[in-house]
């Protein structure tokens, strides 16, 4: 195999890598808002059943949660699974990472002080309009360096989805490495995730310089 | 008190980049050593072996039906000839194929193309394990039990459908029904009620696999050695139970994902021989020497 059938074939399975990445970000970031609220809701069970979610979601390994979310459907109810694969990969990466995100937003809020929110209300604002206007912007500035620490780490999570048999790239790696004996492919894959994270925190730090108006 | 930490924290440190050095010339002149080796043939397998098991289809237990129709559909196969011809294209397997025209009864076989046309059958194996199925070098998904999976199809007239699985889950992905069959160099022994199985198409051997030039030639001879085998294959297994005596007198026997690690282990000299089913080192040795 040449090194540019290599690269090829790995290519298609980069392509998969970035689809489990865009689409995890995209519904596990929302996804975490709405955790987070919950988990400081007003309601004591709200809260309790929040936090048995982000504890089961951060405390069993990735992998477990993909055979479940995929298998699930199946033993629990006999359900056919066919053409369930892509999805349940998406659901069992958005659900993993929204408890993360959850406390990533939880804890930029709870750093801001309650004098902000006493100055918003002398000022008028009702409490929807201090949260977008005055609180957000604020957590988003706090968050912004323990996100970009969570979203370099799903980067290189994606390989887990070779638990539910999808061809992304490492899983690619590891095939193509086993037909041709060679390690040529993980060099290949190391790259990758270097420069795919690289990228990331390229971006991030635009955004940070981008929200660091007070300095 | 915090300047003693630091100090002692950078002497730690110090001393493991030297030590990391000193592996590395280490391996660097045992890799040419088995460089050297490389011209004549390398690697050989002990002509002890651990022990000998059958390669069978694995269907889902009560899929009788399938699994005769599937196994009749491959007898059919050796009697027209293109078991052998696919054995052909495989030299590492070829010798290991055990299943002989002259011991099929013609008459209970099915028809050709006597399957429902609609019927799509659905294979179930592992992408990582070469030369019975794996990603070829124009990336299509190949090997012998590939192979012979599409000509049972294509002889009963049924519809193939490639499902590549994480070998982890392979039983979570017959029981959901994601496959028809598991088959990918699948070993019957210790299984035998877990599975219904279908034929028997190959009797495999489970060898050691050292660098030529080790000295080592008996089974006695790794006393002491230090022994590298894959993850939840049948060399483990073995290692495990039928040859757990042996493995005792091991210096170490370490256990790797995939036998691709194991065998850049044995050539940079850090373990001193691989337990492998030995249609699988015949093919690392080839794919290596070329």
């Amino acid at each position: 195999m040449t090194l540019s059938t290599m690269l090829a074939s790995m290519g298609e399975g980069m392509l998969r890598t970035c689809a489990i990445f865009f689409l995890t970000l995209i519904f596990s970031m929302p996804l975490g808002m709405i955790v987070m609220f919950l988990r400081r809701s007003r309601f004591r069970i709200v809260r309790e059943i929040t936090k048995i979610y982000i504890a089961i979601m951060r405390g069993t390994p990735l992998m477990l949660q993909l055979l479940a979310w995929y298998f699930g459907p199946y033993y629990l109810f006999g359900m056919s699974i066919r053409g369930y694969r892509f999805p349940a990969i998406i659901i069992g990466f958005a659900m993993n990472y929204a408890a993360y995100f959850a406390e990533i937003y939880r804890g930029g809020i709870e750093a801001i002080p309650q004098g902000q929110y006493e100055a918003a209300e002398v000022l008028g604002y009702n409490s929807v309009q201090t949260f977008f206007k005055i609180i957000l912007p604020q957590v988003i500035k706090t968050i912004l360096p323990s996100v970009t620490n969570e979203v370099i780490t799903l980067v290189k999570d994606t390989s887990l989805a070779f638990t539910l048999a999808y061809n992304e790239m490492f899983s690619l790696a590891k095939q193509i490495a086993a037909s041709q004996t060679s390690f040529m492919p993980f060099v290949i894959a190391g790259i990758f995730y270097f420069i795919a994270n690289y990228v990331v925190a390229f971006v991030m730090e635009r955004i940070e310089k981008h929200y660091d108006y007070y300095k | 008190m915090k300047k003693l930490f630091a100090l002692s924290l950078a002497a730690v440190m110090a001393l493991s980049v030297l030590a990391g050095c000193g592996g590395k010339s280490d391996s660097g002149s045992t890799a040419a050593t088995t460089e050297a080796a490389a011209s004549d043939a390398a690697y050989v397998f002990l002509d002890e072996s651990l022990g000998v098991e059958s390669y069978a289809i694995g269907f889902r237990v009560g899929d009788e039906e399938l699994a005769q129709t599937v196994s009749g559909a491959v007898q059919a196969l050796v009697l027209n000839g293109t078991y052998d011809e696919i054995g052909e294209k495989y030299p590492d397997i070829k010798d290991y194929l055990c299943l002989k025209a002259e011991d099929i009864d013609e008459a209970s076989l099915p028809a050709e193309g006597s399957g429902d046309s609609s019927y799509t059958f659905k294979h179930g194996f592992d992408l990582d394990y070469p030369p019975y199925s794996y990603l070829q070098d124009d990336g299509s998904v190949g090997g012998f039990d590939v192979e012979l999976c599409q000509a049972v199809c294509e002889y009963l007239g049924w519809g193939y459908e490639a499902v590549p699985f994480n070998w982890d889950a392979k039983d979570m992905e017959l029981n959901a029904g994601s496959c028809d069959c598991i088959w990918s160099g699948f070993t019957k022994e210790g299984r035998e009620d877990d599975y219904t199985w279908g034929i028997t198409y190959s009797n495999n051997t489970q060898g050691i696999m050292v660098a030529a030039d080790s000295g080592i030639k008996s089974l006695a001879d790794l006393a002491g050695k230090s022994v590298g085998v894959q993850t939840a294959t049948s060399a483990y297994d073995m290692l495990e139970d039928s040859q757990k005596e042996l493995a005792d007198t091991f210096s170490e026997l370490k256990v790797y994902e995939t036998y691709t690690v194991a065998f850049n282990d044995l050539k940079a000299g850090a373990i001193d021989a691989i337990a492998i089913d030995m249609t699988a080192g015949a093919f690392l040795i080839a794919n290596d020497a070329k």
